[in-house]
C-alpha cells in the first residue's frame, strides 16, 4: 500500500486546557492527502479550519494525534526541525497576506529561498519566473503598504510557492478579495499546483472557490462530516 | 537579508530608534564625562598635595619613615646625588633638611618647621616658589633670610623685612640659634602646611644647623610623575637597603584611600544611574519588541528559526548600541577635552576645597582617550544586555502565537 504523502491522525486540538472554559476545535480527525493534491477545507467559521491548517503546517500543536509529511512524523518534535520544515518543504498563505512590512515585493518572495541558502542569480531567476507567472512582476520593487490587498495576496502565493515546497497551505486566501481577484487568484494556484505539482491544500466557505477544488474536506464542530472528490 | 531587515526596522520604528540612541547617547555622554572630570579632580588633588611639598618620591635613610630622629640622617648627601646622577625617569633630584624649632618674634614664640632646601631645583619639584604672596622667593646665597609661610606669619606678627629669632638643636645635638629676617610670605592655600612651614637656603642652614653634607630626605621629580611608583622601585634598587624610597601613594596613604573612597561613591552613582537606563532601555525595547511580534511570527512561520531571530534582533540593537555609543563617546569626549583645556573653576568654593587639600579651585578634565573608548565599550555592552531579557521573551512566543499577538 503506498504511503500517504500527508497522514493526519486522530488529531484532537483543545484550546485552554487547563482553564474551566474549555473549546475543542478539533475532534479526533483523521485524513489523508496524496501527493499534487488541490484540496479546499470548507465548513463554516469557528468549524476548526484554520486550526487542522495550523496543525498540518508545524505551526500548532495538537492535543492528541500525529501529523506526518512524507513518512516522517512532524508533531512532538523539536521547534528547530519545524523551523527547517517549514522553510524548506512548506509554504503558507494567510488570510491577512503577512508579508514582511519592511522588505519589498521581490525580498519577501526571495526571503525563503535565501533563508535555504540559494545562489543570489538562482533567486533572482526563480523570483522573476513566478512574477511572470503571478502577474506581479511590476509589483516587484514595492512595498506591502504600496499594494492593495489583491496585489499583496499575490506576492504571499508567489513567497509561498518560490522555495518549491512541497505543500502550500493557504488559509482563506480570498479571504480579503474581491471576487474577479478571488477567481484570478484561485486560477494561478490551480495552475501551479498543476504545473509544478505542489500539493495545495486551502480552507474557504467561498462556493466559488470550492468549485475548483479536486478533494474537498468538510468541517463542522470540529469534526469532519464530508470528504469527497468531487473533480 | 537580516542585516537589511535589521536596519529597514531601525528606520521604520524611528521614534523607537531615536530615543533609544538619544537615551544611551546622554548616558555614554555622562559616562564618559563623569570619568573625565572624576580622573580629572583626583589628578589636581594629586598635583595639588604632591607638587605643593611632599614631592613624588621621597629618598630617606633606613628607619627614618619610623622614626625621624637625628640618628637616621642621610649623613652622605653627596653619595647619595651621585647615585643617582643620570639616573633614568629622574627629572630633579633635590636634598632637603627638616627641623622644628622655636620661632620668637618681637610679640609672639611659636614652634614651626623649619626647613633646609637647595631653592632653585626646589622651584623644580613643587610649589613653593609659585605661591609666593609678598616680598621674594629664596636664593642659595641668602644668609639668615627665611620664607615663611603666611599663617605663621600671622601667627608670628611678622611681616617680610621684620626680623625673628629661632632656636632649635642642630645636626650634632647642639644648641643652635640665629636671628632671621622675613624674606618672603607664601600662601599655599593648605593652612596646616602655612600655619607652620618656614624655609631657608641650605648653605645657611648647613652651617648654623651643623648639618653640612646631611639630609632628613631627598625629593625626586619624575620625568613622567605617573609612573612615581615604578620610579620608587627602581630607586631602592639603586641605593640598596642603607636608604629606602617611597612614592606619593606611600607617603600619602591617607590621600590615596580617600581618592578610593571618591572613586567608590563617584560609581556607585553611575552606577545607580546606569541599572535606571538599564531599566529604561529594556522596558522600552520590551513594548517595542511587543509590537512586532506578529511580524516575528510571520518570520517564524515562514521558516526562520528562533536562532536567526535572535541574531536579527540583536544586530539591531548592535547598531543602535554602536551609533549611540559612537555619538556619546563623541560628546562626552568633546566636553572632557573642552573642560580639560579650559578647566571649570569653581568659584566661592575655596573654603570647600582647601578641606580637600586643593589650593585652586580650576578643575581640569582628564582627557584620555582610552578611558573614553573604555566606558564606551561598557556602555556598549550595557545596552546590549538591556535588550537580551526583550529578545528572549518575545523568541519564546510558538509562531502561531506571535501570529495571532494583539
Amino acid at each position: 500500500m503506498n504511503q500517504p504523502f500527508l497522514d493526519v491522525k486522530k488529531i484532537s486540538k483543545i484550546f485552554h486546557p487547563g482553564r474551566e472554559v474549555k473549546v475543542q476545535a478539533l475532534v479526533d480527525i483523521s485524513l489523508t492527502f496524496d501527493r499534487g493534491e488541490f484540496v479546499v477545507i470548507s465548513g463554516p467559521s469557528g468549524s476548526g479550519k484554520t486550526t487542522l491548517l495550523n496543525i498540518m503546517g508545524g505551526l500548532d500543536s495538537p492535543t492528541a494525534g500525529d501529523v506526518f509529511l512524507d513518512g516522517e512524523r512532524i508533531t512532538g518534535v523539536e521547534e528547530k526541525f519545524l523551523s527547517r520544515l517549514r522553510r524548506d518543504h512548506i509554504g503558507f498563505v494567510f488570510q491577512a497576506y503577512n508579508l514582511i512590512p519592511v522588505l519589498t515585493a521581490r525580498e519577501n518572495i526571495e526571503y525563503v529561498m535565501q533563508l535555504q541558502g540559494r545562489s543570489r542569480s538562482e533567486c533572482d531567476r526563480r523570483t522573476r519566473e513566478v512574477a511572470e507567472k503571478l502577474a506581479i512582476a511590476e509589483l516587484l520593487d514595492k512595498l506591502p503598504g504600496e499594494m492593495s490587498g489583491g496585489q499583496q495576496q499575490r506576492v504571499a502565493v508567489a513567497r509561498a510557492v518560490a522555495s518549491r515546497p512541497k505543500l502550500i497551505l493557504a488559509d482563506e486566501p480570498t479571504a480579503n478579495l474581491d471576487s474577479k481577484s478571488a477567481e484570478g487568484l484561485m486560477d494561478m494556484m490551480q495552475s501551479l499546483n498543476q504545473d509544478e505539482r505542489i500539493t495545495i491544500i486551502f480552507s474557504s466557505h467561498d462556493p466559488l472557490v470550492i468549485g475548483k477544488a479536486k478533494h474537498s474536506i468538510l468541517l463542522k464542530d470540529g469534526q469532519v462530516t464530508a470528504d469527497e472528490f468531487p473533480g | 537579508m537580516f542585516f537589511k531587515i535589521a536596519i529597514r526596522n531601525i528606520f521604520a520604528y524611528r521614534k523607537r530608534s531615536i530615543i533609544t540612541v538619544i537615551l544611551l547617547a546622554c548616558t555614554t555622554a555622562l559616562l564618559v564625562f563623569a570619568t573625565a572630570y572624576m580622573d580629572g579632580s583626583h589628578g589636581r588633588l594629586i598635583q595639588s598635595s604632591v607638587e605643593i611639598y611632599p614631592g613624588y618620591v621621597q629618598i630617606t635613610h633606613q628607619g627614618f619613615r619610623e622614626n625621624p630622629s637625628l640618628e637616621n640622617l642621610i649623613f652622605d648627601a653627596a653619595q647619595v646625588s651621585e647615585s643617582l646622577q643620570d639616573f633614568p625617569g629622574i627629572e630633579v633630584l633635590t636634598p632637603r633638611f627638616e627641623s622644628y624649632v622655636l620661632f620668637s618674634s618681637a610679640e609672639k614664640a611659636v614652634g614651626g618647621m623649619f626647613t633646609a632646601i637647595d631653592p632653585e631645583k626646589e622651584r623644580q619639584v613643587s610649589r613653593l616658589a609659585a605661591s609666593l604672596k609678598q616680598g621674594s622667593y629664596l636664593t642659595s646665597t641668602d644668609q639668615a633670610l627665611v620664607y615663611m609661610g603666611s599663617e605663621l606669619a600671622k601667627r608670628l606678627k611678622v611681616g617680610v623685612g621684620d626680623q625673628l629669632a629661632f632656636v632649635g638643636t642642630g645636626a650634632d645635638y647642639s644648641f643652635a640659634a640665629d636671628t632671621l629676617t622675613v624674606k618672603g610670605i607664601f600662601q599655599t592655600g593648605l593652612f596646616d602646611f602655612d600655619s607652620r612651614a618656614s624655609f631657608v637656603a641650605k648653605p645657611y642652614f648647613d652651617r648654623v644647623m651643623a648639618a653640612e653634607n646631611y639630609a632628613t630626605h631627598f625629593i625626586v621629580q619624575p620625568v613622567r610623575p605617573a609612573e612615581a611608583a615604578t620610579l620608587e622601585v627602581a630607586i631602592g634598587q639603586r641605593l640598596g637597603a642603607e636608604y629606602e624610597s617611597a612614592s606619593w601613594q606611600q607617603t600619602m596613604a591617607g590621600l590615596v584611600q580617600a581618592m578610593r573612597v571618591d572613586s567608590i561613591f563617584g560609581y556607585i552613582t553611575l552606577a545607580i544611574i546606569f541599572m535606571v537606563i538599564f531599566f529604561v532601555v529594556m522596558i522600552y525595547t520590551l513594548l517595542v519588541v511587543y509590537a512586532r511580534v506578529r511580524e516575528i511570527g510571520i518570520l517564524r512561520a515562514v521558516g526562520t528559526g528562533p536562532g536567526q531571530i535572535f541574531s536579527m534582533l540583536l544586530l539591531e540593537s548592535v547598531l543602535l548600541g554602536l551609533v549611540s555609543v559612537l555619538l556619546g563617546g563623541l560628546i562626552g569626549g568633546a566636553l572632557a577635552y573642552y573642560f580639560h583645556i579650559n578647566p571649570i573653576v569653581f568659584s566661592g568654593f575655596d573654603e570647600q576645597f582647601k578641606q580637600y587639600g586643593l589650593a585652586l579651585t580650576a578643575m581640569p578634565t582628564d582627557f584620555a582617550p582610552l578611558v573614553i573608548l573604555r566606558d564606551m565599550a561598557v556602555m556598549f555592552v550595557l545596552s546590549v544586555s538591556a535588550t537580551l531579557y526583550p529578545i528572549f521573551k518575545v523568541n519564546a512566543f510558538k509562531p502561531i502565537e506571535a501570529i495571532h499577538h494583539v
